[in-house]
């Protein structure tokens, strides 16, 4: 880390490493607010550890999506749900109502 | 001042833009929905629901309980309450936030009764965050290698056993929010718990898949 952001930190005038992991989830979704973000990424730009763990961090994220990208959905599911719900008799008797 | 990082590491976030039952109206495949109708009982308005809300809801609880027949009767219980629920809707939130709170209770309350347990405790969650000594890491964490595990089959399983060991909290956040990638407030609501809470939990799910990952993405040493 450079010099005059480690002194920052020291004085507590910058977020360190420890703060920064501890909003890593509002900086990814963007939910800091200006200047806190500015200041992440001002750490992130010069701190090693930081910038690892962020692309880790964000490298976790896009392989747990691509993990579970693909659920089958099995065939004619509403429909099941339709007439399990009219069997269960809450519809009114007689219900002539189509799903396809 | 030195220069910013250009880094965006938003996209994964973003929440997709689905039709929705707001107010009145929801644009569904079908056409849109009254929620007026929807709230008087109007069933032909309820059909369309569970034809528009049934394979999306069907994931999310197939994801928590990891089987396909009891999910597809957690889904035919879930309309089964909202239906007989309807009028409990207060319109503070999506009626679909409302019928995925269902759902998910549904399924959680079956994980429970099938005592199908998650390995890790919320302690050892707690032990596989990254270690700080005065506000720095104590130790710099290794480079990962993106080719290290390059077969998709099998980096698809170590995510999956990863994301299988977190404790039900965890993992259900995790599903809602990076995976079918619902707003922070919307799991919230799904799940009766602050956005803050989520925030919590989802970061500390992605630090624990992230050691667990860790041993099979560091690059390796050249011989």
């Amino acid at each position: 880390m450079k010099f005059f952001t480690a002194l920052k930190t020291a004085l507590g005038m910058a977020p360190g490493c420890e703060e920064v992991n501890e909003f890593l989830a509002e900086y990814v979704e963007g939910s800091l607010d200006e200047k806190t973000q500015k200041q992440f990424e001002e750490h992130l730009g010069m701190c090693k550890c930081c910038d690892h763990y962020l692309d880790q961090y964000t490298s976790t994220i896009e392989m747990t999506k691509e993990a579970e990208a693909d659920v089958a959905i099995p065939s004619e599911l509403a429909e099941h749900t339709l007439a399990f719900l009219r069997k269960s008799d809450i519809f009114s008797q007689g219900s002539s109502s189509q799903t396809s | 001042m030195e220069p910013t990082k250009n880094q965006n590491p938003e996209k994964p976030i973003a929440p997709p833009d689905r039709g929705d039952l707001v107010t009145t109206t929801a644009e569904g495949a079908a056409g849109p929905i009254s929620l007026d109708a929807l709230m008087a009982g109007d069933e032909k308005a309820f059909e369309q629901l569970v034809i528009q809300e049934s394979p999306r809801l069907f994931r999310v609880i197939v994801r928590i309980i990891r089987d396909d027949d009891e999910a597809e009767s957690i889904l035919q219980e879930t309309f089964l309450q909202a239906y007989q629920r309807i009028h409990t809707f207060r319109r503070e939130s999506k009626l679909t936030t409302w019928l995925y709170a269902i759902g998910i209770n549904l399924a959680r309350a079956s994980l429970r009764k099938s005592r199908r347990l998650s390995s890790l405790e919320d302690q050892e969650v707690e032990r596989m965050q990254p270690e700080f000594n005065r506000g720095m890491f104590v130790e710099t964490p290794a480079v990962w290698d993106p080719a290290r595990v390059t077969e998709l089959s099998d980096r698809r399983q170590l995510v999956r056993k990863g994301i299988e060991q977190l404790p039900e909290d965890y993992k259900t956040v995790v599903i809602l929010r990076d995976i079918e990638e619902y707003s922070t407030d919307e799991v919230a609501k799904m799940l009766g718990i602050s956005s803050g809470a989520v925030r919590v939990r989802l970061h500390r799910a992605r630090g624990a898949l992230r050691k667990l990952l860790d041993p099979h993405m560091r690059r390796l040493p050249e011989a």
